[in-house]
């Protein structure tokens, strides 16, 4: 796997149940500086006080949902080129579609399983 | 309401038809005017029961609506059906969470485990799936729970259903309040669209061929 373990990640999502399963998955993996967002608007003040190798966050949230998030990253040279995985519930085409014009870098559908974020992961980083 | 119909006043009109104005006398007018009189009776006679029919017919939807109303129960459904339903689904959510939470701990707990020791380790995995077990038992509560919900939702949706009957409801175009329509707006500006009925829309081996 040719990817940077010693990064920080930074795991958005409204339920603490899915923070700490992709916590565990990543741990698993190897990561080993995880922190985690409530919603958009708070990871956007932690990537502005942090640089963060990689972004994996959940579409639907409030006040600012993973894909506003995901738009307002790619606006901001400061974070434009960071690594982005939405990982969501939200399955229709036209989501998947929308992620990807956004600049998303991968997109998983939950649920999900380890493998797969491992192998999204690994996804990214080969590119 | 009763309409004025020409043959009310037939008689007026042959009255008049049959005499010139320099022939009227005083006894012609006295005449005239009782003439007018009758005529205006049976007008007004057959005015009123228009009138009364019609309102009658108003009493009766009015006294129909006042029972359905009552038959909907409205304060009912707002004060504790509703109430009710919003208790069992955050109690399905805590069990379900607190249900999560002990499975998520168990796991944590072997993964962290020292594996040195097999004898030990194997009486540390045998008390943490016990209490995996344990912790499942909550689907049976919250299936019950959940059933609640459903048969209130049911209750509601007869009750509505029968009433927009009764009333022959039209539904308005649009949402309903500001809110709503503020509410419908994000959705779908930022696709909100929720997880799908019967597993993902798209699978992620169709997602995966969206990036190669």
């Amino acid at each position: 796997m040719a990817v940077d373990l010693t990064m920080p990640v930074l795991v958005v999502d409204d339920y603490n149940t899915m923070i700490r399963i992709i916590r565990n998955l990543l741990k698993q993996i190897g990561f080993q500086d995880i922190d985690d967002a409530a919603d958009g608007t708070a990871a956007l003040g932690k990537m502005r006080e942090k640089r963060y190798g990689l972004v994996i966050s959940d579409w639907n949230m409030e006040p600012m949902t993973g894909y506003e998030l995901l738009k307002e990253v790619r606006l901001d040279p400061g974070l434009a080129k960071t690594p982005f995985i939405m990982v969501t519930a939200e399955s229709k085409t036209e989501n998947v579609i929308a992620a990807k014009k956004a600049g998303v870098n991968n997109y998983i559908v939950k649920p999900f399983n380890a493998q797969t974020l491992q192998s999204k992961i690994e996804a990214v980083f080969s590119d | 309401m009763a309409n004025v119909k020409s043959e009310h006043f037939n008689a007026v009109y042959d009255f008049l038809q049959n005499k010139r104005p320099a022939e009227t006398t005083l006894a012609d007018v006295l005449e005239l005017a009782e003439i007018s009189a009758r005529t205006m009776q049976r007008f007004f006679a057959d005015m009123d029961s228009a009138v009364y029919r019609e309102l009658r017919e108003i009493a009766g939807y009015i006294e129909s609506l006042k029972r359905e109303i009552g038959a909907l129960k409205a304060n009912e459904i707002k004060s504790s059906r509703i109430p009710a339903a919003g208790q069992e689904l955050s109690a399905v959510c805590k069990a379900t969470e607190a249900a999560t939470n002990t499975i998520m701990e168990c796991a944590e707990t072997v993964m962290a485990a020292d594996g040195r020791d097999p004898k030990a380790y194997k009486a540390l995995v045998e008390e943490k799936m016990m209490l995996v077990f344990e912790a499942c038992s909550f689907q049976d509560i919250t299936g019950q729970r959940i059933s609640k919900v459903v048969e209130t939702l049911q209750l509601i949706d007869e009750r509505v259903s029968r009433f927009a009957k009764a009333i022959a409801a039209r539904d308005a175009g649009g949402p309903a309040t500001e809110k709503e329509r503020l509410r419908e707006e994000r959705r779908q500006r930022l696709l909100l669209n929720g997880p799908q009925l019967g597993g993902p829309e798209t699978s992620q081996s169709e997602v995966d061929t969206m990036f190669p």
